[in-house]
Parts: C-alpha cells; sequence; structure tokens
C-alpha cells in the first residue's frame, strides 16, 4: 500500500485505463438508457432521449409474466443459497477436520472436479430425463435443486479452503469440554469461515440468478420460468418490443452491478477461486 | 420426547463420551459421513444417475409415447450417425475456432489490462472494481446488451454510421459478422475474469524480484520479459484451461443472438445438442453429440495435465 501511494501516475497509462473502463462498460449503460425510452425513440433514426418510464409499467404490468418470473428467479436464489451454504459448508468441513472414509472422499472429491469441466448442456438429456421420472419438470423446486448441483461442488471446495484455515486446537477445545462434533461445528468453528460463507452465498446466489440453460430446459416457460427464461422471450430477431426488453435487462443486471459495486471482495474471491478450483 | 426427564437422562452420557479416544475417533468418523452425505447424494441422483441415463440414451432409439420415454437398444448406432452428418463437423468446426479465438483475445487482453492497471495510481481503485462488472452481468441480457448495439434495424452502430453518412451494415445477418460478433460479446463477457485472475497472480509476485531486477540495471521491457512474464506463466495456463471449457460450454448469448444461424455459422456445440434434443427430438444423436462433447473437453484437460506435469519432471531433473 505504501509503496502504491508513493508512486507517480503516469499520465498515458492513466487515460489509456479511462478509456478501456469506459469502453468496457458503455455497451451495459447503453441498454440502461434505451431501458428508459419509449419504444418509438429506440427505433427512430434520429437521436433522441425522451425519459419515459413506460417499459417498467408493460413488463410489470397486467398480463406479463414478468413479474411472476422476478418472483421465482428471487425464490430460487434464496432456495440455492441456501442448500449451497448448508450442505457446502458441511461437507466442506468433513472434507477439511473430519477426515472422512476414502471410499467416500476419493469418488466425491473426483465428481466434485469434473463436474464443472463438463459442459452443463450435454448434460441436459440426462437430466431432462431423471426430472421427468421425479416429477420435478417445470418448476422452481426443480430448478433449486439442479442449481444447487452444479454450484456446490465449488461451494464445498471453497468452504473447505477456509475451515484448513481454523486452528484445529478450537475443534479440540470444543470437543474436550465436552460439545458433539455438530455443536462444535456449530458454535465455534462457523462463526469463524463468516467470510468463506458470504463469498459462497454471494457468489452462488448471482450464479443461480443468472442461470439461464436449466430454465429454458427445465420448464415449459410463462409464469414457471425464471427471469432469464422471461428476457429471452423479449429476444426476438425482428421483435418490436425492444424498450421492454431493454427494460428486462436492467432489472436483471442493475442489482447484480450493485451487488459488484458493494460486494467485490467476495466476488472477486469466488471468480478466482472458483477457477483455481474448476 | 421431549419430556424434562430424556434431557436429564442425556447429561451423564455427554461427560462419558470424552473418557474413551476410541468412542470419541468413531464419533467424528460418523459425523465425517453424515456430512459428506447430502452432497454425495446430490452427486449420485442428479449427476451419476442423469450422466448413466445420458449413456442409455445413446445407445438406443427412444421415443416419446405419451410423456413415457421408451427406448430400444441400437448399440453404437447413434455414434455412428453422428459421424455420418455433416452438421456435426460443422458444429465442432465452428466450436473449435470460436474456443480458439476467443481463449487467445481474451487472454491477450486480459494480461494487457493486468498490466496496465497495476501500472495505475489514480484509477486503480475504481479499475479494479468496474472491469468485474462485465462477468457478472447475466449472460441473457448480455445478449440484449449486444441486440441493442448490433442490431440492423435498431442498433446503435447503424445509427451512429447512418449519423455519419454512411451505409448501414446488415452485421449479425451475415455468417462471419454473426461469428464475429459471438467472438468479440464472448471476449468482452469474459476478460474481466482474466483480468482478475492474472491481476491476481501479479500482485503475488514479491516485489523483491523487482527490486533485485532494478538493482541490476534490468529496463522495463526486460523486466517484463524475464521476470514477471515466466513467473505469471502458471496462473496464465490455468486460466487458458478454464477459458477453454468455457469456451466449449457457451450457450447463452449464442442462443439469443444469433439462434445458431445464419446458415449455422455459430452453432456451437452446446446449441446443435439443445436443437438435436428439443427441435428434432433426436434424443440419441443428442446423446452421442454430449458424449462426444464430455470426452473432448476431458481430454484436452488430460494433455494439459499430463504437459504439466512432464514439466514438472523436467525441472525436478
Amino acid at each position: 500500500m505504501d509503496k502504491k501511494s508513493s508512486r507517480r501516475p503516469n499520465i498515458a497509462v492513466e487515460i489509456t485505463l479511462g478509456i478501456v473502463v469506459i469502453v468496457a462498460l458503455i455497451p451495459i449503460a447503453w441498454t440502461v438508457l434505451q431501458a428508459f425510452l419509449p419504444n418509438r425513440a429506440i427505433t427512430s433514426r434520429s437521436w433522441q432521449f425522451p425519459f419515459s418510464l413506460i417499459n417498467f409499467e408493460t413488463i410489470f404490468g397486467e398480463g406479463s409474466a414478468f413479474g411472476a418470473q422476478t418472483l421465482n428467479s428471487i425464490v430460487i436464489v434464496i432456495g440455492t443459497a441456501a442448500l449451497c451454504l448448508i450442505f457446502g459448508s458441511a461437507a466442506g468441513y468433513s472434507f477439511s477436520r473430519l477426515g472422512p472414509p476414502k471410499w467416500l472422499t476419493v469418488p466425491a472429491l473426483g465428481l466434485a472436479a469434473l463436474l464443472p469441466l463438463v459442459p452443463p448442456m450435454t448434460l441436459v438429456p440426462g437430466l431432462y430425463v431423471t426430472m421427468s421420472s421425479l416429477g420435478l419438470l417445470g418448476g422452481s423446486f426443480g430448478l433449486i435443486l439442479l442449481n444447487t448441483l452444479f454450484n456446490l461442488p465449488f461451494a464445498v471446495l471453497l468452504m473447505k479452503s477456509y475451515f484448513d484455515q481454523v486452528p484445529e486446537e478450537l475443534r479440540e477445545a470444543a470437543l474436550v469440554d465436552g460439545a458433539s462434533e455438530f455443536r462444535a461445528f456449530r458454535v465455534v468453528i462457523l462463526p469463524l469461515v463468516r467470510p468463506g460463507l458470504a463469498a459462497v452465498g454471494i457468489f452462488v446466489a448471482i450464479m443461480a440468478w443468472n442461470e439461464f440453460l436449466l430454465g429454458l430446459t427445465m420448464t415449459s416457460g410463462g409464469e414457471s420460468a425464471p427471469l432469464t427464461v422471461g428476457i429471452a422471450s423479449l429476444v426476438q430477431p425482428y421483435s418490436v418490443t425492444w424498450g421492454q426488453m431493454a427494460a428486462a435487462g436492467t432489472v436483471a443486471a442493475v442489482p447484480i452491478i450493485v451487488l459488484a459495486i458493494f460486494a467485490n471482495r467476495q466476488i472477486v474471491s469466488g471468480l478466482t477461486g472458483g477457477a483455481v478450483k474448476g | 420426547m421431549s419430556s424434562p426427564g430424556t434431557v436429564r437422562a442425556a447429561r451423564p452420557d455427554l461427560s462419558r463420551r470424552r473418557v474413551p479416544r476410541r468412542t470419541q475417533w468413531t464419533g467424528r468418523r460418523a459425523a465425517s459421513v453424515v456430512a459428506l452425505l447430502p452432497f454425495g447424494i446430490f452427486l449420485l441422483v442428479f449427476a451419476v444417475y442423469p450422466f448413466i441415463e445420458l449413456i442409455r440414451l445413446s445407445l438406443t432409439k427412444t421415443n416419446v409415447n405419451n410423456a413415457v420415454f421408451v427406448s430400444t437398444w441400437t448399440g453404437l448406432g447413434n455414434f455412428i450417425a453422428v459421424l455420418d452428418d455433416a452438421e456435426f463437423y460443422r458444429s465442432v468446426g465452428v466450436t473449435a475456432a470460436f474456443v480458439i479465438l476467443t481463449v487467445l483475445l481474451s487472454v491477450a487482453i486480459g494480461l494487457a489490462l493486468a498490466l496496465l492497471v497495476d501500472r495505475a495510481v489514480i484509477l486503480l481503485p475504481i479499475a479494479r472494481n468496474a472491469l468485474v462488472w462485465p462477468a457478472v452481468v447475466t449472460p441473457v441480457v448480455v445478449s440484449v446488451i449486444w441486440l441493442l448495439i448490433l442490431s440492423p434495424t435498431v442498433g446503435v452502430l447503424n445509427k451512429a454510421l447512418e449519423s455519419l453518412g454512411l451505409p448501414a451494415q446488415g452485421w449479425i445477418n451475415s455468417g462471419f459478422g454473426a461469428f464475429s460478433a459471438v467472438v468479440v460479446i464472448d471476449v468482452w463477457h469474459w476478460t474481466p475474469l482474466v483480468f482478475l485472475f492474472i491481476y491476481t497472480a501479479l500482485k503475488g509476485i514479491s516485489p523483491e524480484l523487482y527490486e533485485a531486477a532494478r538493482t541490476d540495471g534490468a529496463t522495463e521491457r526486460q523486466t517484463l520479459f524475464h521476470v514477471t512474464l515466466p513467473l505469471l506463466r502458471p496462473a496464465l495456463a490455468i486460466i487458458m484451461l478454464l477459458r477453454t471449457v468455457q469456451g466449449v460450454k457457451a450457450f447463452d448469448e449464442m442462443f439469443l443472438l444469433t439462434h445458431g444461424g445464419p446458415n449455422n455459422a455459430t452453432n456451437l456445440i452446446s446449441l446443435r445438442i439443445r436443437s438435436l434434443f428439443f427441435d428434432q427430438l433426436n434424443f440419441g444423436s443428442a446423446a452421442a453429440t454430449s458424449l462426444y462433447a464430455v470426452i473432448a473437453v476431458l481430454l484436452v484437460v488430460a494433455v494439459a495435465v499430463l504437459i504439466r506435469n512432464l514439466r514438472k519432471g523436467r525441472v525436478r531433473g
């Protein structure tokens, strides 16, 4: 830090970087701007920017499934994050501290390493048949389970790396004081890995919110689908609902960007951690 | 069950437990299995079983009768049929070109960005935060964003061209245009991940190495090529592998923006599998194509791991 602040800024570097950041963000800003324009301004050949909320009124108004789809997405995000936090920290703790038997760790870790490598689309035919025979097609509950599956390997491995940093003596001390394994985990260890829980929770929430392929293939669209599928139904090659499309995209993207501003550290740890382990 | 009697009866149990060491160990072993169980069940039900179903689909001719899948055994017929289909090769070619271009471009730009941000002072905190944003934007919204830029009718690019008195372009309406667009979009979307990854690795290089280089009178360029880049090699290798895997996975942006067209110019393998399974209801071919894709990805990863191990062996002598 000291070294940083004592360094003299190089004007050429600062200007180049400024241009790069602006170019990288213009596409997002343009969509947000279009969301507040009526269709006639978007399709117009001239540059005009009459501010309007009509697109948001339409997508959340009567006869539109978008409100229900947004709710579905919120339910899926909460369910997936909760399951990943519970199962991910339990399994991560087991790998880190409890020394589970080899017959369990070898296949579980092997699969956890393989799953992120496999393109999800290649599993869709098998998953579709499985979900159909379990009667889980077409609803948010099935999507919570599938989102949990694809995020759990990451959650388990990231939580394990956080548990690895907790001194083993703490667990032993708790056990000697008469606590059960569960109590030692719940009362002593878990509060110490809160930064890990935050990183996993935020990152998994973003992944579940952004998920599209499973929502597309495992629901029949309409009110049972998540919001990404709803946006997709607005994207037609020659569609005339440009403004609604931009507004729906804004509703999906802006909360995530706000999260990226304030929880940057957790997201970065999720992105890079997921990359190393994936 | 929750009568006061049982609670009191449980107490001596707790104090007895800490005495014999062996009991404590078995308690730990039981806990280790119980804690892993949900994860294991998830993998079994939603990864292993669907994968077995995938293999079964690939070896059978399956039809849907009244929402029930009916299969007849065909052996390797689907695998052979897929190899007879020109569309399969076309899709593999598109995917390979897409992966190679997006990996090289995003790693080159991401590396340049990391080196640039590392030198910045004033804009450092803003750039480090803002350059992450494209990577977290919903992929479906990425399509929306770029449609509003590239659309021949309402896109901002054509609007700008016309304002300058230049003719409007078709952009994503031609095969080459659509493929280039899909590459640019993927690079825009995922270069931030590469940047983050390399920047983190860059921050991990010990400052003493740079000081040593400076005392030895090395120029900036020499330091870059003889200190920084060699030390970044492991991180570069990992991110290239990760981006390769990501490239084969790519689906959302292309599905919405181009639907694999025009003339299948952007028909990546994931799009082909979806269309085989859901549009043509050719479940066997979809499953066989999926398995080819899985095998290809695993082969690439295996080769990468093998190369790494060979390198390590050589360094150790």
